[in-house]
This record gives C-alpha cells, sequence and structure tokens, in this order.
C-alpha cells in the first residue's frame, strides 16, 4: 500500500499580516481605552440601586437593568475594566514569574532544574480550572485570590518554554563565544537569552490572554471569584443564570462584553504570532528578493 | 483492501445494530418490571444530605421530612391550615396531669406491612425515637411510655403544654420497628405511598398502598427526583421530565405563570432575619442596630428580589399565627431617621469619603451569610446598598462554611439567615434555640433578663391564649433591643403540571404527596 502526504503550505504575506497587526491592534487599544475610562464614561453609579428593577433595554439603558435596579451598561463596563485589568495583571505575573524560573532552570541546570522541573510536573498534572477552584476556595473567594490561584497553576507553562528556548540557545555558537569571551551568567542571561526567547513567550502570553479571561470569569461564575457589589462579567453572569429565559438582558449584555474581549485578544494574539514567525519573515524576504532580481 | 473495509463497515452496523436493539429491550424490562400505571414525578432541591435527609428515616436528623412530605409516614397529629393542631394516627387526648398524657389511636389503620397500628407499635416507635434522636429526646422529654390497646400514655419527665406540637413534628412519625429501618434507611409506614427502592441525593420510588386506611392514592407510582439545582429544575418541569417541583427559583415564576401548570401557594413561618453580634464592640452601640434596623429597605427586597413572593416581616412569626405578623411592632425603613440617629450618637463621615466614623473608628460591619438559601445574598447586596447611602460600610461574606465562622464572635458583626420560626406552631421553638442564654444557636450572645424570666413563665404555661400573649411580649423585647430584625416571611409554592390536582403548599411545610394527588380528570 502506497499513499502520499501533501502537506498544503500557506503563505501569509507580511503586508496582510502587518494590517491585520494594525487593525486588531487599534481595537484592543479601543478596548483598553474603555476599560481605563470605564469609570467616566459609563451612563451612571455602577452600584447604584436606583432605578427599577429588571428593565429591558431602552435608550435610557441601552443593556437594561438588572434584578437590583442597577444599570447593566454601566455595569458591563465596570465589570469589563475589573476583568480585563485582573487578567492583564495575572498574565503578566504568569509570564515573569515563569519565564524567570525557566531560565534559570535551562541556564544552571542540575537540581534547582529537576526539582523545579517535578513541581511543573506537578502543576501541569492537574486539571488546572478544577487545581484553581481548589486553590481559590482555600483562600476564601475574592478577586485577588482568584489571580493567586490561577497564577499558581498558569507559570509552569512559561517555565516551560522559557527553559527549553534557554537550552537550546545555550548550545549556540553565540552563546558558547560570549562565555569564552568571559560574559557573566547575568550578561548571557539578559544580554542573548531573554532577547531570543521573548517571541514564543509573548506570543503564549498574548494567546493566553483569552484564556485567562475566560478563567476568571469562571472562577466568578462559580463565586470563588469577585464579591459584591464589584461588578465582574463572571459573576454578574453568574448572577442572571436563572434570568437566561425570563430577562435575557442580565446576562447576554455580560456574556456579549466577555466575547467580544476575548475574541479582540485572541485574533490579536494568533495576528502577533504569525507576525512573530520567522518562516513568514523568509518567504517574504526571498519573495522580495525574487522581485529584486526580476526588475 | 477494498473487501476488508467493506466487511470491518459491516461488521461496525452490526454492532451498531445490535447496541441498540439491547437498548430497546432493557427499557422494555424496565417498564414491565414495576412502572406500570401512572406516575407521578417529583422534583425536590431539598431531599439530600446537606440537609441532613439523606433518606427517609424519621430517626435520622431531619429525614422525617422525607418520610412525611412523600406520603410514608403519618404523625399522632397533623397541623391544619391555620397551623392548629388536629388528630391524625390519634383520634383524641386527655392531659391525665400536668406530667401525664393519654392519647387514644384511630381505629383501623394499618402499616404498609400489614401491621395493626396499635399502642404498642406507636410505644416501639417513640421509645426507639428518643433512644437515638437527640433533638426529639430534648423536645419530647419522654419519661415513660404505656401501652394499652388503642391507647398510650405518655408521661414527661418536666410539664410540657408542647407535646403534641413535637409528636406532630416529622420525626414523630409513626413507622413499624418490627420490620424495622433498612440500612438505605427505608421504613415501614402507614401513609399512602410504600418506598420500593432509594438512592440517596438521586431518587427514591414509591408505589401506592392499596390498604391506606384513609381513601385510595391516586397514583400507582410516585418518584422523587433529587434536584438541587434551580435551573435544572425549572428547564426539567418545562420539559415534562418532572410532574411536579418544590424549590423553584423565584425569578423562574413567571415561566410556569399558565394555564399549563398549576400553582399552590401559601405563607409560611420562613423567614430571612438578621442577628446582631454582642460581642462585637460596633453592635453594642444602640445607635447602630437601630440605625441597621432601619436601613433595610423590606419593601423593595420582598417586590423585587423575591418578586413578591413574601412579605415584610415585623416579628418572628407570619399574619396566620395569632401571635405573628402586626401583633408586634417594628422600625420601619427609615433612612434619613437612622442617619440622625447616627448624628447624634457620634458617627460622622468627617473625611468625606461617604462612611461615618466615631474616635477613628469607622462605621463597618462584617455580614455573614450564605448562598445555599439563594436569597440570602440578594439581600445583602440590597443592604450593602441602602446602609451604604446611610453611611455604612457593610462587607459581605456569603459563604458556605458559615456555621463554623459565626460560632467565632470576633469574625461576624451581623448574620443573616434564613429559618422556620415555628415548626411545631408553638411560639417557644425560636426563642429556645436563638434567644436565651442557654440556646444553642445564640452566636452573637444577647441577654435580657426580662426575656429569661418570660421564656421561664412560657415553659411552664399550658393555657394557649397565655403563651400567646408571652410570646408577643418576648418578641417586642427582642425587637426594642434591636437583637433581631425580621426582613420577610417568605411565600412557598408548589408547581405542577396542569394534567394534576392535589399538590398543595401547606403553611408548615411539611405535606406534600397526600392521598388527595391524582391525575386531573
Amino acid at each position: 500500500m502506497t499513499g502520499t502526504v501533501s502537506v498544503r503550505r500557506q503563505k501569509i504575506p507580511k503586508n496582510n499580516i502587518r494590517r491585520r497587526l494594525l487593525f486588531f491592534l487599534l481595537l484592543a487599544g479601543l478596548l483598553m481605552l474603555a476599560v481605563t475610562f470605564a469609570e467616566q464614561i459609563c451612563p451612571y453609579d455602577p452600584n447604584a440601586q436606583i432605578f427599577s428593577t429588571l428593565e429591558p433595554p431602552s435608550a435610557a439603558h441601552p443593556a437594561g437593568t438588572d434584578r437590583f435596579g442597577r444599570d447593566m451598561l454601566s455595569r458591563i463596563l465596570v465589570g469589563l475594566q475589573t476583568s480585563v485589568l485582573s487578567t492583564l495583571t495575572l498574565v503578566a505575573i504568569i509570564t515573569v514569574v515563569g519565564t524567570i524560573i525557566g531560565v534559570l532552570c535551562g541556564h544552571l541546570g542540575g537540581m534547582v532544574d529537576a526539582f523545579m522541573m517535578r513541581v511543573c510536573d506537578v502543576c501541569l498534572a492537574f486539571p488546572g480550572l478544577v487545581f484553581a477552584m481548589a486553590i481559590a476556595a482555600l483562600l476564601h473567594g475574592g478577586l485577588q485570590n482568584a489571580v493567586i490561584a490561577l497564577a499558581v497553576i498558569s507559570w509552569p507553562k512559561y517555565a516551560r518554554i522559557a527553559r527549553s528556548q534557554t537550552l537550546a540557545l545555550e548550545s549556540t555558537d553565540y552563546v558558547a563565544a560570549a562565555r569564552l569571551a568571559g560574559d557573566t551568567s547575568a550578561q548571557i542571561i539578559f544580554r542573548h537569552i531573554l532577547p531570543n526567547s521573548a517571541g514564543p513567550i509573548l506570543v503564549t502570553a498574548m494567546l493566553d490572554i483569552g484564556t485567562m479571561m475566560m478563567e476568571l470569569a469562571g472562577l466568578s461564575f462559580l463565586g470563588l471569584g469577585a464579591m459584591p457589589p464589584t461588578a465582574e462579567l463572571g459573576n454578574m453572569m453568574s448572577g442572571g443564570r436563572s434570568m437566561l429565559q425570563t430577562y435575557p438582558w442580565v446576562i447576554i449584555g455580560p456574556g456579549i462584553a466577555i466575547f467580544v474581549a476575548v475574541v479582540i485578544f485572541n485574533l490579536l494574539g494568533d495576528t502577533v504570532r504569525d507576525y512573530l514567525d520567522p518562516r513568514n519573515s523568509r518567504r517574504q524576504s526571498s519573495a522580495n528578493g525574487k522581485k529584486e532580481q526580476e526588475k | 483492501m477494498k473487501t476488508e473495509k467493506r466487511i470491518l463497515t459491516l461488521l461496525m452496523a452490526v454492532c451498531l445494530a445490535l447496541g441498540a436493539l439491547a437498548g430497546c429491550s432493557s427499557n422494555e424490562e424496565a417498564s414491565d418490571g414495576g412502572t406500570a400505571g401512572t406516575t407521578f414525578v417529583l422534583g425536590d432541591t431539598t431531599f439530600n444530605a446537606e440537609n441532613e435527609e439523606p433518606d427517609v428515616n424519621p430517626h435520622n436528623a431531619y429525614s422525617g421530612w422525607a418520610c412525611i412530605r412523600y406520603g410514608i409516614g403519618e404523625t399522632l397529629f397533623r397541623y391544619s391550615d391555620t397551623m392548629e393542631i388536629e388528630p391524625w394516627l390519634a383520634t383524641e387526648y386527655e392531659l391525665v396531669d400536668e406530667l401525664t398524657w393519654r392519647i387514644t389511636l384511630r381505629d383501623g389503620v394499618t402499616f404498609s406491612s400489614g401491621r395493626a397500628l396499635d399502642g404498642q407499635a406507636v410505644k416501639e416507635c417513640l421509645e426507639h425515637l428518643i433512644e437515638v434522636h437527640d433533638r426529639a429526646r430534648g423536645d419530647l422529654m419522654i419519661d415513660t411510655i404505656t401501652a394499652d390497646s388503642q391507647t398510650v400514655t405518655i408521661t414527661t419527665t418536666e410539664p410540657r403544654p408542647t407535646l403534641l406540637n413535637y409528636l406532630s413534628d416529622p420525626y414523630g412519625c409513626i413507622i413499624d420497628m418490627e420490620v424495622g429501618i433498612t440500612e438505605d434507611g427505608i421504613v415501614v409506614g402507614t401513609g399512602p405511598y410504600i418506598v420500593t427502592s432509594l438512592v440517596t441525593r438521586e431518587e427514591l420510588n414509591l408505589v401506592k398502598n392499596e390498604n391506606y386506611w384513609d381513601g385510595e392514592p391516586g397514583f400507582d407510582n410516585v418518584t422523587v427526583l433529587t434536584i438541587s439545582d434551580g435551573d435544572t429544575l425549572t428547564m426539567a418541569l418545562q420539559s415534562g421530565e418532572i410532574d411536579g417541583a418544590y424549590g423553584m427559583p423565584y425569578a423562574s415564576y413567571p415561566l410556569f405563570e399558565n394555564e399549563d401548570y398549576t400553582f399552590s401557594s401559601t405563607a409560611t413561618s420562613r423567614v430571612f432575619f438578621v442577628h446582631m453580634n454582642f460581642e462585637s464592640e460596633i453592635i453594642q452601640d444602640d445607635a447602630v442596630r437601630q440605625a441597621i434596623a432601619m436601613g433595610i429597605d423590606k419593601e423593595r427586597f420582598v417586590e423585587d428580589l423575591l418578586d413578591g413572593n413574601g412579605y415584610p416581616a415585623m416579628g418572628v412569626y407570619p399574619d396566620n399565627f395569632s401571635f405573628g405578623g402586626d401583633a408586634v411592632t417594628a422600625k420601619g425603613y427609615d433612612p434619613d431617621g437612622a442617619k440622625a440617629i447616627l448624628e447624634e450618637a457620634g458617627w460622622v463621615d468627617t473625611d468625606g469619603d461617604g462612611i461615618r466614623e466615631k474616635e477613628g473608628q469607622t462605621l463597618t460591619i462584617r455580614w455573614l451569610t450564605y448562598p445555599s438559601r439563594q436569597e440570602l445574598p440578594l439581600l445583602a447586596e440590597s443592604v450593602q446598598a441602602t446602609l451604604g447611602e446611610i453611611g455604612f460600610e457593610v462587607i459581605i461574606n456569603s459563604t458556605a462554611d458559615h456555621n463554623s465562622i459565626r460560632v467565632d464572635p470576633m469574625a461576624w458583626d451581623v448574620y443573616a439567615s434564613a429559618m422556620v420560626t415555628a415548626p411545631t406552631g408553638d411560639p417557644s421553638y425560636f426563642f429556645s434555640t436563638h434567644c436565651l442564654d442557654s440556646s444553642a444557636v445564640n452566636n452573637g450572645h444577647y441577654h435580657s433578663d426580662e426575656l429569661e424570666a418570660l421564656a421561664a413563665e412560657l415553659d411552664e404555661t399550658f393555657d394557649t391564649d397565655r403563651r400567646a400573649e408571652l410570646a408577643v411580649e418576648m418578641q417586642q423585647i427582642i425587637l426594642d433591643d434591636n437583637a433581631f430584625v425580621f426582613c420577610s416571611h417568605l411565600q412557598m409554592s408548589m408547581i405542577s403540571q396542569s394534567d394534576v390536582t392535589g399538590l398543595v403548599a401547606h403553611p408548615c411545610d411539611f405535606y406534600e404527596i397526600t392521598v388527595d394527588l391524582r391525575p386531573a380528570e
């Protein structure tokens, strides 16, 4: 029996990627602007229980009101702020911590490496969200503790990537040359390893923003995240769960907000990955070279 | 190669077909195996171990509730719709002296095992109950039980005016102790239905008691499904998977308010209320307690968050009790009045952050509550906003772990909970459990000399009118001290498909599946 395997070679012109990147950066920028100035642009106090309850969307309340008589649009904007800022903090923490541990493990090797990698194995062996729920419950819930719980389970991925990058870079000629030239470990790490391993780590972090936002909202949905009266998209959806059939706007509004934010960050992450992919750069540069030769 | 593939595909198709046929045959066996005739399926959120109701054995924790609710067991006396005691398995009683009760049993009643109900059967059952059930032993204070044909004579160690009320508690279901209690907690009672199987937290299967003493039960089979999640219960009733539901979330009520469903609602003595912690320095300030009492918008809570399925509470007991409802007076929602009281007591917002201070202490209260009664966190959020306007900062701790936290007086200032304040129809229960020095759950360590004296008098008073007077006086004391704030009494509803009749809500919340439950004609 014989067979052939065909691989479709996808070529993405760099200019397209750049345009996509700019577009998604613009969207992410707008989202960040809305998030940063949420309290200034929301039409009412998000915690004021002053309107009639469960009003459907109208001109005065474009996203309706909730069962406490609070304006949903104001709460969605402030909830988005809570969700996005907590997620960015979380991703920053796990990226920095994971990278530091991974680089040190890769560079130092030996007992430190063996020990930290077994810790990673333990963390990766548990189902992520279940482990996070256990930690969040131990810490008695709250948004800050939910961020800590997710950070505890999420850093190993970054440590693994940083470690493998470090090991690969350690065996390159230029690192060997730097070592021969008498560079210290710190110099090697900061001058050669970190700059060259930043790409994959950055792409992973960008792609993780959406996932982490969902997981954080998931913990809040389960009552292990933000506590009242803090507006957070996950706990807003949880609060409206029983009203899905009767007063759907209470749950649809925060749901759409999470969807939009996650989609923007995921597509941005994808585009950043494409942009930083060296194969795309090579193809692009070889295509440019051919064009110049033809001229 | 192609032939091999064809044979493999054929084999897989045969396997699938065989699997499908096997599924069909097992279904047929199941339907032949005991579900013939009419079947009623009830979805219940409370029938589970979390509510200390893991089986139907009335001598185990709160499982008596399942025994009586699902038509398995019956008590000697029962509650009428107005919560008066009326005969059930007994026909009459005589108070021979303060310590001696003579109860005459109904003739012609048999257990579903076939054994006749007589004095000896009741004696065996009650003796086992007080041997194994601490709460029943403490409530009933039984000294001796003597059986003589259809008469039972009970003597108590102390005067027990409420003995008949306690005998009407679900733990008082009379079960056949000759048959005994199985390992699964299945018992034999005198009710309209007989247990065939029980899987804790999943389902209870019952069949009609053909020899029931009080008429013919309406369904051949009854299944009770434990559905702890309110939204799942909603969808199960919508899809027709269940025929009736107990514990439906208020937010789902609009889905069933049409001709396809039957609603039965009644006010119960379940109340949402707030305990003050007298060990907390800030709560010891009478002005703070008053301001909290005046800062809870009970009307809005009931209308908006309970969707009108209740009414604002004055005191401990609901309107249908002679000593309940407006028999007492309590402070209403008055934010301006509360602000004035706080100002007068020296609580002023000096730094303009919206929270009052006094002598360097901010007006911050820790509000402990729990989420399993889903309206309690809503009450907390509502109060957080209304007290916030007055100048309080309210920190909510809504946790399933509340029972261990509330025993630590340093861990909370205010504790909001829900309870049935008069499960026996008598006023003494709430005070004996919550307000006295000897109370098991007086976690806020409230004390009043006057209340202690009245409670002692209540314990020895047989005259029901005097008991009602004492109940009113005692309620007014705790309300005047702002030791407790009663927010709302709850409306309890049973919802069934319109092709079923007789699923009726009862104020004591004990009776659900009765002989009257039957298919609509």
